[in-house]
């Protein structure tokens, strides 16, 4: 019985455009995303007068609150992006628990976020110290790689764990089929042969550590390292 | 080729500019559709809060300088009634000495006139009486002469007739 590990699954191409299972994912977990935010902000009053203002003051505040704490109070324009950031971290690892292919398991994406950190690194430096001011550092040969390893440190860490989830769970349901073959074809009847009942349960309690906890442990993760390269490239 | 699995392991160009356009879009509108109006309330609920401080403020300022004004004005009026009071007091005084120097004086007046005429009837009286007398005199002195009396009887009747008068 052969396990196969693969990427994601191109879709469809228009001409020399690429969709893959992991864009359109993507583009239902941000449909989501904006939805609950629309959804939580639609009726805000000075009093409370829902929970769901509660919540979305909360969050706007712990928001406010991390980037504040790690980048002083005139980074609050960041604060968004930063929500944006985990909002979409979290929302797709979590949404391989439905069965689809996270889209944090897929390369591409996760170096596109980490390539905006990066610019933003780039840019922030560049603003603060004038162009020379920023790049002379990089006459040290030793500055230029660590410079270089940031967003790709970043990439392998958030894709690794995500996507070493995706093969353990891959794998686990592979050999979990296999075991209850193994055990059900004491009975003699092909149907219930085909059942594979120790799929249930068990994958359950390993995606709580795979799934939810790595996903809010990664997402954390990529936000805070944004945060401190991007305000630490100040000086 | 549509649905081909990629490796694991694999890099798409495409993907990247999806992604860079996916976070652009999401950070556009959780800015607009969380952060903005989150933040918008939070100032309108920053200005309806000092509004109502300000408008607690002016009514206790209000409420003291109201206070203020009453308690002067009662200590206006308390001192004002003492006032009226004092004067009512001292204008019923003097009246009340007018009243009794009046009376005095009525009464004086009328004592005097009582006096003066009692004084008046008395004389009156007396000249009646001596006028009296005189007729009396006359009518005995007439009848004396009648009768021829001798000057002893004469004169003791005319005594004896004075001591009565004087009797009168």
């Amino acid at each position: 019985m052969a396990v196969e590990i693969t990427g994601p699954k191109v879709l469809f191409t228009i001409g020399p455009v690429v969709v893959t299972n992991t864009i359109v994912t993507s583009w239902v977990i941000i449909a989501l995303i904006v939805a609950v935010c629309y959804w939580l902000t639609k009726d805000l009053k000075p009093v409370p007068e829902t929970k769901k203002q509660i919540v979305a003051e909360k969050l706007v505040s712990m928001v406010y609150d991390l980037t504040d704490s790690t980048m002083g109070k005139k980074w609050r324009n960041f604060a968004p992006y930063v929500a944006a950031l985990f909002a979409y971290s979290f929302v797709s690892s979590m949404s391989g628990l439905t069965g689809v292919r996270a889209p944090t398991s897929d390369l591409s994406i996760i170096l596109a976020m980490a390539l905006v950190t990066f610019t933003m690194i780039q840019v922030t430096g560049i603003k603060a110290k004038g162009f020379w001011g920023h790049f002379k550092k990089f006459l040290n040969p030793l500055n230029l790689i660590s410079e270089i390893a940031t967003p790709v440190s970043m990439t392998f860490r958030h894709f690794g764990n995500i996507a070493a989830g995706v093969v353990i769970t891959t794998l686990l349901y592979a050999a979990l089929a296999y075991f209850s073959t193994v055990i059900l074809n004491l009975i003699p009847i092909s149907f219930i042969q085909q059942i594979p009942v120790l799929q249930v349960g068990l994958p359950a309690f390993l995606s709580i550590y795979f799934d939810v906890f790595t996903s809010f442990l990664q997402a954390y993760i990529f936000i805070m390292l944004t945060m401190v390269y991007v305000s630490m490239a100040e000086d | 080729m549509p649905n081909t699995y990629l490796d694991l392991v694999s890099f798409v160009p495409w993907t990247l500019i999806f992604t860079w356009l996916n976070l652009f879009i999401l950070y556009s509108l959780i800015k607009k559709f969380l952060f903005k109006p989150v933040n918008n309330m939070l100032e309108q609920r920053k200005n309806e809060i000092n509004t109502m401080y300000e408008t607690a403020q002016q009514a206790q300022t209000n409420a003291e300088e109201m206070e203020k004004e009453y308690s002067e004005r009662m200590a206006q009026a308390r001192e004002e009634a003492g006032e009226i009071i004092k004067q009512a007091t001292l204008s019923a005084q003097r009246r009340e000495q007018e009243i009794i120097s009046d009376a005095q004086e009525k009464a004086a007046i009328m004592t005097k006139r009582a006096e003066a005429e009692i004084a008046q009837e008395r004389k009156k009286a007396y000249q009646e009486i001596k006028n009296e007398i005189s007729d009396i005199s006359v009518a005995i002195a007439g009848k004396m002469v009648q009768r021829e009396i001798s000057a002893a009887d004469h004169e003791a009747l005319i005594s004896q007739f004075i001591e009565n008068v004087g009797e009168v």
